[in-house]
């Protein structure tokens, strides 16, 4: 490459022959006639060498040599002057001439000038071009240590990582020995697409793969060549997620699960990449363990006779059964006392809180209504759920519906209950009894005819009520055949006012009866449809006595013929029952009259009344009053007696 | 002499009717108190020589009179004959004079007052 230079005089003979006589030489030769012609030539062409004349207009060549070292100190600038100023000489080297000739110019002392010139910009050349080579060469070698060192740190992150794992699998036992048998390859790869660094068990299976490329391990390779999860996280940044299919060593084909992750350097460049491989094949197997175990637990779940309902702290059911759901709807996300008792505010002694509370299971027996609105008696067992820190979080209510078992037991088992419960009315009944007969002996003997009186009205009320229980007692140890007879329904309706009257006037109720005359006849078992009548009356009588909200009660008894149908009306302003009561009202042992009730009466009068192929409707309120509305056909269904005694 | 008296505590009035009967029979002075509060309010004045408390009565019941009774060092040396249908309650007043078992004669219960106070 030829040199370039500058030549700048204002004589244009000397700059066309000196001109010639330096192409000559080999330069490539620019022209300038004076220091400001020559700076602009210089800016655009950037020689090596500047030759310059002292003396010229405009600007001389002394402040010429000052402007060009100011733009590039490394200008090799030689002067030429028409005498041999000592001073002037002296002040151009000062200034960092390179050598300093006279006019005329001798030719050869002009080449040799020119030729130290050329030694001195070599020199230079390759002095810049060593230090730039060793600055290179410092950079490579420093860099190639650094990356050395960052993945000997990837590698011992890897390994480190893998020992914390199985560690931790070893530290947790058995009950997480399906940690340790699910293989986890670990590998880094570095930009270039080769591996650094593997883990044991990345070895053990699949080779030592340390500076083999980064898809070797995939199957397939040959389809894909270079493509593969760490080539997408080099070219994305982003960490990768994808089924593959690794090679083991022995050539067999691994299905995995590879999971990659950048490694970024500090200016967001990602440098190496971590992969990550699971064998698959093994959480197939696991996954399907897994299945059909939560299968079994559902098909238990579903198919265990009882309704199971898992709630929360808030009573939220948040998972139940088939059963539950056939029989009371679906419960998740309503609260479980609505489901089961239909009620706003939540169960007295629920055992779901005291599970909650103590973490132990509890157990109530109960009665619930579906969503047809059966009752059922069903025994609650609840069991606590637990999260991981032991912290009972949910409650398991399993109710085994005994509603069968129940009534099984009322001709057996329960007969003996029945009397252990009602045995201290039976006494209390037989001292008052006793008390009526002396008062009315006593009486006779001191001639206190008002005491016998007195007495003797007591004896009668007494009978009657121990002539009642008798009778229910009867009636629930022998379930009998209906005897069906025909009477006069009105007259009938009015037997059955007179019966209750006594009590009614004795507690200070008003007994309105409200008897059509029209009512006909109808075929019933009159003695015991009586006794069920009467029991929904005289408990009409006890929630009136039971209310002293208001001064006085009235008790509405009206009897019409709907069709074929006798309906008895019996509405009191008493106390009234809440939702609970009122659905319970017919169970057996359900009482609202606490030691007074034997639970008995309205159980039978239902009964009673389902036998006969009627229905009760009852509406109530609390602190209103309640209503019954008691339908009977005027022909009990003959066939169906049974069967529809067996359904209520 | 002058009459002895009888608290007779009982919520029935049967049985108060029936208890009424046989003390004023058998030459007893005879209080009755369907309930608890109302016993309490007359043993204010009232130092009966014997009282009969049935256990089961609404609100305030036998034991909730017998422990009242108990506090009250003016009454505390009362006699007490618990009446009750539930034989194995007896535990529940412990310091009862004497328990009688419903139903019961009217025989009985003289006797048993009879041979407390006796009379």
């Amino acid at each position: 490459m030829s040199e370039s230079l500058l030549l700048v005089d204002d004589e244009e003979d000397i700059r066309r022959f000196l001109g010639l006589f330096l192409a000559d030489l080999g330069y490539d030769v620019h022209a300038a006639a004076n220091g400001e012609e020559a700076l602009a030539v210089f800016d655009a062409v950037k020689p090596s060498i500047v030759l310059t004349d002292i003396k010229m207009p405009v600007m001389d060549g002394l402040e010429l040599l000052k402007r060009l070292k100011a733009r590039n100190p490394d200008t090799e600038v030689v002067m030429i002057s028409g005498h041999g100023d000592m001073d002037l000489a002296i002040s151009c080297l000062q200034n960092d001439a390179a050598d300093f000739v006279t006019k005329p110019i001798n030719h050869d002392i002009l080449d040799a000038a020119l030729k130290r010139i050329d030694e001195k910009l070599s020199m230079r050349r390759e002095l810049r071009q060593y230090t730039q080579n060793l600055e290179k060469l410092v950079r490579e070698k420093s860099s190639r240590v650094v990356e050395l060192e960052r993945q000997l740190a990837a590698g011992q992150m890897a390994e480190t990582m893998c020992q914390a794992i199985s560690g931790l699998s070893a530290d947790l036992g058995e009950g997480a020995g399906y940690f340790n048998e699910m293989p986890c390859f670990v590998a880094v790869h570095n930009a270039s697409l080769a591996v650094v660094a593997t883990n044991q068990l990345y070895k053990d299976r699949l080779g030592d793969m340390v500076g083999h490329h980064s898809w070797e391990a995939y199957a397939g390779q040959a389809l894909r060549g270079a493509d593969g999860p760490i080539r997408k996280t080099f070219e994305t940044g982003k960490g990768q997620r994808s089924r593959e299919t690794m090679l083991c060593k022995n050539g067999r084909e691994l299905p995995v699960m590879v999971h990659t992750s950048p490694i970024a350097a500090t200016n967001g460049k990602v440098e190496l990449v971590l992969e990550m491989a699971v064998d698959v094949s093994e959480i197939k197997r696991l996954q399907e363990e897994l299945r059909v175990t939560q299968q079994k637990y559902m098909d238990l779940f579903d198919a265990t006779p009882c309704y199971i309902a898992v709630r929360d702290r808030q009573g939220k059911v948040v998972a139940n059964n088939r059963r539950f759901v056939e029989d009371f709807g679906e419960g998740v996300g309503r609260t479980c006392h609505d489901v089961f008792t239909h009620r706003p505010e939540p169960c007295q002694d629920c055992p779901a809180e005291q599970t909650f509370a103590d973490g132990e299971p509890h157990f109530q027996e109960t009665v619930v209504t579906t969503r047809d609105g059966r009752q059922r008696n069903v025994l609650i067992s609840t069991a606590a759920i637990r999260n991981a820190a032991g912290e009972v979080v949910e409650v398991m209510e399993m109710a085994a519906d005994i509603t069968s078992i129940r009534e099984l037991q009322s001709h057996l088992t329960s007969l003996g209950l029945m009397l252990g419960s009602i045995s201290h009315g039976v006494k209390g009944m037989l001292t008052a009894l006793e008390g009526a007969v002396y008062r009315v002996e006593s009486g006779l003997r001191r001639g206190d005819v008002a005491r016998s009186q007195a007495a003797a009205e007591a004896v009668k009320a007494l009978v009657g009520r121990v002539r009642a229980l008798v009778l229910n007692v009867l009636y629930y140890a022998k379930s009998r055949e209906l005897a069906p007879e025909t009477v006069d329904a009105a007259a009938f309706a009015a037997s059955l006012a007179q019966t209750v009257a006594p009590k009614a006037v004795r507690e200070g109720v008003t007994l309105d009866a409200d008897i059509a005359s029209d009512l006909g006849e109808m075929s019933v078992d009159a003695a015991n449809l009586q006794a069920a009548l009467v029991n929904i009356l005289e408990n009409a009588v006890d929630a009136c006595v039971a209310d002293t909200a208001k001064p006085e009660h009235r008790i509405a008894f009206r009897v019409s013929r709907q069709d074929r149908s006798i309906v008895f009306d019996i509405e009191d302003d008493g106390m009234g029952m809440d939702q609970e009561t009122r659905e319970k009202a017919f169970t057996l042992f359900f009482s609202s009259k606490g030691l007074r009730g034997t639970g008995l009466g309205l159980f039978i009068a239902h009964d009673m009344v389902a036998k006969h192929g009627g229905a009760i409707d009852l509406t109530s309120q609390p602190g209103v009053g309640t209503r019954f509305v008691v339908r009977i056909p005027d022909t009990p269904p003959v066939v169906e007696a049974a069967s529809a005694a067996q359904s209520a | 002499m002058t009459k002895k008296t009888i608290l007779t505590v009982d919520d029935d009035p049967n049985i108060r009717d029936y208890l009424e009967a046989v003390f004023t029979d058998n030459g007893y002075n005879v209080v009755t108190a369907e309930n608890g509060d109302k016993a309490m309010e007359m043993l204010k004045d009232l130092r009966p020589d014997l009282i009969t408390l049935d256990v089961e009565m609404p609100d305030k019941s036998g034991p909730w009179v017998s422990r009242a009774i108990q506090k009250d060092s003016s009454l505390a040396s009362i006699p007490i004959v618990v009446i009750t249908g539930h034989s194995e309650l007896t535990y529940i007043i412990p310091k009862a004079a004497a328990f009688l078992a419903k139903p019961f004669e009217a025989d009985e219960v003289v006797r048993v007052v009879r041979g407390i106070l006796g009379d």
